[in-house]
């Protein structure tokens, strides 16, 4: 037995829904929002002062940090996300042909993440709807990647790329500080990694350019650079995301993706899907 | 020429990606699941496996004939519930009450399984599960 409840059952005092209809619900459309514990509307956290520093000089990038402004999960927040603007990315035109020909449900079931794969570079940035823990000493980045346990190591040294590189998720990486920005070079990135996560997969040429900087305490910011000659037309960078530092337990907790959803009921899906567009 | 302007179809998504990661996407609800076909269900929660990346319960609701079904509904990861307020405590806390989930219809006509996006326990409580895949709660995702 199903038993539809009205609305309106859930809804808080009406002043808090009238606050709130000023943002997103109007944009809905709805006049009556479900009050749930585990929504959250923090205000963007200040800069919180100078970043630290560690013991050569260079920032300290040290912290759990979250994707956005709010030092916690986004996703069941009503703090609206700062709008990021960038070039739209120049991939060759049967690239564009491929990717348009692709289905929702293909980028879903495609995508690196929903196979439980590693998100590689730049993915571990900005694909990644977890936490993340990184660790800087002088000479070393370590990033703690809460989503299936995972781990990224490079040498801040800038140690040149070797002449046959493994492909790796993480690619072969050369990385120096050039003054407060730490810059990571990655080639030899695994072809089953994606750049960003709706599609954009990329070849054995692609080169990811890493620019991390820490403006204050609070915040973390990230770009990259793509290079691709069989993917892109020429070089492509992002605007700069912003992470900031957890306000919560500062703990990652344990994540490994399982795949315990349907796999093979997934697979059923997208065969379906790929016979309609025969 | 910024993301608003493009039209494009690979372009909408990669803008639509752009601006943050939606935290709750990592497994694929549009792939699975209906939000077309959500409604909310009451009935007897009996079960939680608590996992990731994603946790599951389990709520026996009686059917028309007045037997009593199985409905399963899949959650977000723990991780994501636990920094939401919900933890598996609160499931256990309910065995074998009457608890209403709201929930979206799997998309290959599999009976009784759903995506949920809130639990009501008897004492009023809600708590987020999922996706807000229907913009109940105005909130990012």
């Amino acid at each position: 037995m199903t038993s539809r409840v009205g609305y309106p059952m859930y809804v808080c005092a009406l002043l808090a829904a009238a606050a709130v209809l000023s943002g997103t619900a109007a944009a809905q459309g709805r006049g009556a929002l479900v009050e749930a514990i585990g929504t959250t509307e923090p205000d963007p956290l200040p800069p919180g002062g100078p970043a630290p520093r560690m013991a050569d000089g260079r920032p300290d990038l040290s912290g759990v940090w979250f994707s956005g402004v709010i030092g916690r999960p986004s996703a069941w927040s009503r703090t609206r996300r700062e709008p990021l603007e960038e070039e739209p990315v120049p991939v060759r035109p049967e690239v564009k042909a491929k990717l348009e020909g692709m289905t929702r449900t293909e980028i879903q079931l495609l995508s690196p993440g929903v196979n439980c794969l590693p998100l590689g570079v730049p993915g571990v940035f900005v694909s990644n709807p977890h936490p993340f823990q990184i660790i800087t000493i002088p000479g070393m980045f370590v990033q703690l990647i809460e989503v299936s346990n995972d781990w990224r190591l490079v040498y801040t040294d800038k140690r040149p790329h070797p002449e046959y590189p493994d492909p790796l998720f993480y690619g072969n990486s050369s990385a120096w500080w050039e003054g407060d920005t730490l810059v990571i070079d990655s080639i030899a990135i695994d072809e089953r990694t994606w750049v960003m996560n709706n599609g954009w997969y990329h070849s054995d040429q692609l080169r990811i350019v890493e620019r991390i900087r820490r403006p204050s305490r609070n915040y973390l910011e990230y770009q990259f650079t793509a290079e691709d000659p069989k993917v892109l037309t020429r070089p492509w960078t992002s605007g700069w995301r912003k992470y900031s530092l957890s306000q919560e337990a500062d703990q990652l907790f344990e994540n490994f993706c399982t795949n315990n959803q349907n796999p093979e009921q997934f697979k059923k899906l997208l065969d379906l899907e790929v016979d309609r567009k025969r | 020429m910024t993301c608003s302007h493009k039209p494009s179809w690979f372009l909408a998504v990669l803008c639509a990606f752009a601006a943050a990661v939606p935290a709750l996407a990592h497994h694929s609800f549009a792939a699975e699941f209906d939000a077309k076909k959500c409604s909310e269900i009451t009935g007897v929660l009996t079960s939680v496996d608590w996992q990731n990346p994603h946790a599951y319960i389990y709520v026996d609701v009686k059917s028309a004939a007045g037997a009593a079904e199985s409905v399963t509904f899949q959650l977000s990861s723990i991780s994501n519930l636990r920094r939401g307020g919900m933890e598996r405590k609160n499931m256990i806390d309910n065995f074998g009450k009457a608890v209403t989930v709201r929930g979206c219809a799997a998309k290959n006509g599999e009976k009784n399984r759903y995506a949920a996006s809130f639990i009501k326990f008897p004492d009023g409580k809600i708590y987020r599960l999922g996706q807000d895949v229907e913009g109940l709660f105005g909130t990012n995702n």
